[in-house]
């Protein structure tokens, strides 16, 4: 745009924010908190200032900014904002549960900003929650990674737009159960999932190949080449192979995991975290070898048959063997409280505050390929944080308040009784879900099923 | 292709007997039905020619269904009929932007032996752009109930999944005349999955969309190729190309059904990255997208429909602080759904209404709403009328009272937007719609009407419908100073006769009104019903939801009037 464009802009005062929108970025100094880095320790009496949504410094007797507003946390504890590795909280469609891969289909269509489970979430201090597609196909759709801007009705505003495209894959009962079983087709079995992986990898290339013949035939004089058909799922697999986009698989047993290993290294993929992964613990050096680690839940299990063999010891096992280590909720019950399920690691496996806190914000962070921006309390990184009333792995511990890119989203001083974004103008009680539905993996796929999920938890 | 516009008149044919080979010039009409004249003058009556015009005291002279003239010194043809239009108010017709009045969705296709329903043909999961509304649609009573409220142009869309095809713009003429205006005038697209098959949601109707408008781009590249280079390879041009060439070339708009903010932000992302026109359409809640429909520089539909107020009547006075605050929310929040098209309006937004979903009977009483809380009467006819035309590229032809355009008239007993005005003639290509006029209501004042009337007791009543006719009894007692009941009906489960308790009954002058709620394969739907006393007899309507209209007759038994 040149200088006349610009002019014009701002004399018709029409505004361009919507193609270029920036998201709300905030100022604020907090006083006096201990300070809880978790990648460079914690500190007693420490200020933490952020600008225009950046962490600009941490350290003792800053004094704020003109007009920058000064939050005293003496007493208290200053953590980063919490991110959650797997959720489905802000989506209005979880499954394309229709074919064995959906990898053209994208989750950044389907944002839903005003969905009250995000507050929930800001309240318990998550700031970032990876929205993710179901586990009813093999390949699934494209995951959106949030960013917990609660207030706007724009989807765009909360989706974290520096973050890299993911992808969801599924192993084991879910995809079989759907493809198979539900509609007779590949795959029925363990192997089916991994053939349907291998195909789609190896057409892949076969696309890729066809388009790099057609550019290039296209290109010279008196050509006959013909361009070849256009396919978003294809091409989605081909990023894939590319490193353009990071697996996140989920998956419970040691042999499928390994399995899933053993595809990528064939296709050079080494974008890839495992989800749940209750058998992780079997194969922990492998995953810490060959992947980005494994996101598990602190102790859910036995919910069917692929999940009896599981242990609370999990995620300690996964961190002392070296794989990069997250506890996720799959819930918007248990995102609320996440430093309590991270808190369960030191329960069962005895780990260190730091490490604990690390699994529900740098290694989350570094599985989602945003670990450069969020994460930790590290000058430079962006504005994410928590202000808990005591140490955050205490049972009595209360979030006060969440900012995120330095702004204030939650503030349990200012918690209204009715913090809906919408409501419905014809609608006198709306519908609340207090005990159903806390995990939605299976979400959109209740129609396939015979049998009704009372058989099976559809986890 | 078949033209089922022609069905009706074919049928008239079988009907009367004759073979007539020339319509035209047929020699005599032994039904009895043609008419007289195609010219009609309208005198002395007070024409609004266009939104924004003053009414001036007017004739408008109509022949073979043109407006000849609009003035006050014309000669007035010997053939014309004559309509005194001294205590008439005259519009120009109004116009649907969407309708799906008269529409029949056809028939799934059966699916083939070796379907799969992770990849199956476009006809079955519901992409079928090939298709025109123009062969699912009929003059029927539902389109007849538009007409009755002042509609002359509709623009039809045709049902299916999430791309039904083409929309195509008919005159509610007559029954027996070709009225179709234009066609292939939009493409019909919603984010409605197909049950159990791709794309089942919303995500996958996004995705497959761009996949259908990328693919129809490609062969577009190759067979323009193939056209001029010899040695290429022959392009797959199939049914689904051939239906997206107009839409990818840029020539046919999108119109994509959108109610929420959400879905208006889904259509105008693909919009965004596809590059077609978009006409965005079933418009409920839409106050905070209105800068980025406005930058997008699309054209909208919004539903000529406001919600209903039931929530907000049932909000109790004594309710908790914390009721009150939920409730306050909720007025809140229909407050500001009710003053949308004001908003619209204030934006110089240019919009016009659908009627898809919208009980045609209630789009009079949803306009007051929206004109009571901030919408002009000026931009409500417009977009009643002239907006709708130039969206449809119709301006020439449709949307103002002027010599030259079709001859497409609402004729009131009141200026258009008053409480008790009444349509009392509907002029669409020329040919005159007289309805009844009911007496004004001044009963309610005197009461006096009322009180010679008799209504508790019980009613045998007849009904037709297209389903065929049916009958039962409605018992009304009388409990205090109001009324209830029971009435019994032709169960739609099966055999045999349901009863349902009746509600809301209203007496006022000799005006009955009630409705029940009747439970139709899991869907509730609310009948109304409402008519005129007149002794022991009713003369009236009921009205199935969204489905139309029918003529309800009802007689009081006697027996029991003695005993009341």
């Amino acid at each position: 745009m040149n200088k006349i464009n610009y002019f014009l802009v701002a004399l018709l005062g029409l505004s361009f924010s919507f193609a270029s929108a920036q998201t709300p970025k905030g100022s604020v100094l907090i006083k006096n908190a201990t300070v809880l880095t978790v990648t460079k320790g914690t500190l007693q009496n420490t200020d933490v200032l952020v600008q225009d949504g950046i962490i600009k410094k941490v350290g003792a007797n800053l004094s704020a900014p003109a007009g920058v507003e000064t939050v005293d946390a003496t007493g208290k504890y200053l953590m980063p904002g919490i991110i959650d590795a797997h959720s489905h909280v802000g989506l209005d469609v979880v499954n394309e549960a229709t074919s064995p891969i959906t990898s053209e289909v994208q989750m950044k269509d389907v944002v839903n900003p005003t969905e009250i489970g995000i507050y929930r979430a800001l309240a318990g201090g998550v700031t970032v929650s990876h929205a993710m597609h179901g586990s009813a196909n093999v390949i699934g759709g494209q995951n959106a990674t949030l960013k917990h801007r609660w207030g706007t009705k724009n989807p765009n505003d909360i989706i974290m737009m520096d973050a890299p495209r993911t992808i969801k894959f599924a192993l084991g009962e879910n995809p079989t159960r759907v493809h198979g079983r539900g509609n007779g087709i590949q795959p029925r079995s363990r192997m089916g999932v991994e053939a349907v992986i291998r195909n789609g990898f190896n057409e892949a290339i076969q696309y890729q190949k066809a388009w790099a013949d057609y550019n290039s035939a296209s290109a010279q004089k008196g050509n006959t080449a013909t361009a070849p058909k256009y396919n978003e799922r294809l091409q989605t697999l081909a990023d894939i192979l590319d490193g353009k986009i990071i697996i996140h698989c989920h998956s419970y047993r040691a042999d499928e995991i390994y399995m899933l290993i053993n595809v990528a290294r064939d296709f050079n993929i080494s974008k890839l975290v495992f989800q749940h992964t209750n058998e992780g613990f079997k194969v922990a050096p492998e995953i810490a070898k060959y992947t980005m680690g494994a996101s598990v839940f602190a102790d859910w299990w036995a919910y069917k048959f692929e999940v009896y063999y599981s242990t609370a010891f999990n995620a300690a096992i996964l961190n002392a063997n070296g794989a990069i280590t997250s506890i996720n909720s799959d819930s918007a019950e248990l995102i609320r409280h996440l430093y309590h399920e991270a808190a369960k690691t030191q329960r069962y496996g005895g780990m260190t505050d730091d490490e604990s806190l690390a699994m529900i914000t740098i290694n989350p962070a570094r599985q989602l390929g945003i670990s450069e921006l969020v994460g930790s309390i590290e000058e430079g990184k962006q504005g994410d944080l928590v202000i808990f009333d005591s140490h955050p792995l205490s049972v009595y511990t209360v979030p006060q308040m969440t900012f995120v890119d330095g702004v204030k989203y939650f503030d349990i001083k200012e918690d209204k009784n009715d913090q809906r974004l919408t409501v419905s103008p014809t609608e006198m009680v709306e519908d609340v879900y207090l005990h159903q539905q806390t995990e939605r993996c299976m979400q959109d796929t209740e129609h396939l099923f015979e049998m009704a999920g009372t058989l099976f938890n559809q986890n | 292709m078949k033209r089922t516009l022609l069905k009706a008149s074919v049928i008239c044919m079988m009907l009367g007997g004759w073979m007539i080979s020339s319509v035209g010039f047929a020699q005599s009409d032994p039904t009895g039905k043609k008419r007289i004249t195609s010219s009609y003058a309208i005198t002395n009556a007070t024409v609004f020619t266009e939104p924004g015009k003053a009414g001036v005291k007017s004739t408008i002279l109509i022949q073979d269904g043109v407006i000849a003239g609009v003035g006050t010194n014309l000669s007035i043809p010997k053939e014309a009929k004559l309509i005194a239009g001294d205590s008439l108010f005259i519009y120009p017709g109004f116009i649907d932007g969407a309708s799906s009045a008269g529409i029949t969705k056809p028939k799934d296709p059966e699916r083939p032996e070796n379907f799969v329903s992770s990849n199956p043909p476009d006809e079955i999961a519901g992409i079928t752009p090939w298709r025109s509304a123009v062969d699912q649609f009929a003059m029927d009573s539902k389109v007849e109930d538009l007409r009755k409220s002042g509609f002359t142009v509709l623009q039809i869309v045709p049902e299916g999944g999430m791309i039904a095809g083409k929309a195509a713009i008919v005159v509610l003429g007559h029954e027996t005349s070709s009225n179709l205006i234009k066609e292939n005038t939009a493409l019909a697209a919603s984010f409605r999955g197909s049950r159990g098959m791709y794309p089942g949601t919303a995500a996958g109707v996004m995705a497959k969309f761009r996949d259908v408008y990328k693919n129809a781009e490609l062969t577009k590249i190759n067979s323009d190729k193939y056209s001029s280079v010899s040695g290429v390879k022959r392009p797959a041009i199939d049914d689904t190309f051939l239906g997206m060439k107009e839409v990818i070339s840029k020539s046919t708009p999108v119109m994509f059904s959108a109610s929420s903010e959400l879905e208006i932000r889904r259509a105008l992302k693909l919009q965004k990255e596809l590059g077609f026109n978009l006409i965005l359409t079933d418009l409920e809640n839409y106050e905070g997208v209105i800068p980025e429909m406005k930058s997008a520089g699309v054209k909208i539909l919004i539903k000529a429909e406001v919600p209903e107020d039931k929530a907000i009547k049932a909000q109790k006075e004594d309710a908790s602080e914390d009721v009150k605050a939920q409730y306050a929310r909720v007025k809140e929040s229909f407050d500001k759904a009710i003053a949308q098209a004001g908003k619209l309006e204030v934006a110089g937004i240019p919009f016009s209404f659908t009627t898809v979903g919208v009980k045609s009977g209630d789009i009079g009483k949803s306009l007051k709403t929206m004109i009571d809380n901030g919408l002009s009467e000026t931009a409500a006819l417009a977009a009643l009328t002239t907006n709708p035309a130039a969206m449809m590229g119709l301006s020439r032809e449709l949307g103002t009272i002027e010599k030259g355009k079709m001859a497409n008239l609402v004729l009131t007993t009141d200026t258009l937007f008053k409480e008790d005005s009444q349509i009392k003639h509907v002029i669409a290509d020329g040919y005159l719609f007289d309805y009844e006029i009911k007496a004004k209501k001044k009963a309610a004042e005197a009461g006096n009407e009322t009180k010679g009337i008799k209504i508790a007791g019980n009613w045998d009543y007849i009904t037709e419908s297209p389903a065929g006719s049916g009958a039962g009894v409605v018992s009304i007692k009388k409990e205090g100073n109001d009324y209830v009941g029971t009435i019994t009906y032709d169960d739609p489960a099966g055999s045999g006769k349901a009863t349902a308790p009746i509600k809301d009954v209203k007496l006022d002058g000799s005006s009955l009104s009630f409705a029940f709620d009747v439970n139709a394969e899991g869907m509730a739907i609310v009948v109304e019903i409402s008519g005129t006393v007149n002794g022991v007899s009713l003369d009236g309507t009921m009205s199935v939801g969204q489905f139309g209209s029918f003529p309800f007759e009802a007689t009081l038994t006697p027996s029991l009037t003695a005993k009341l």
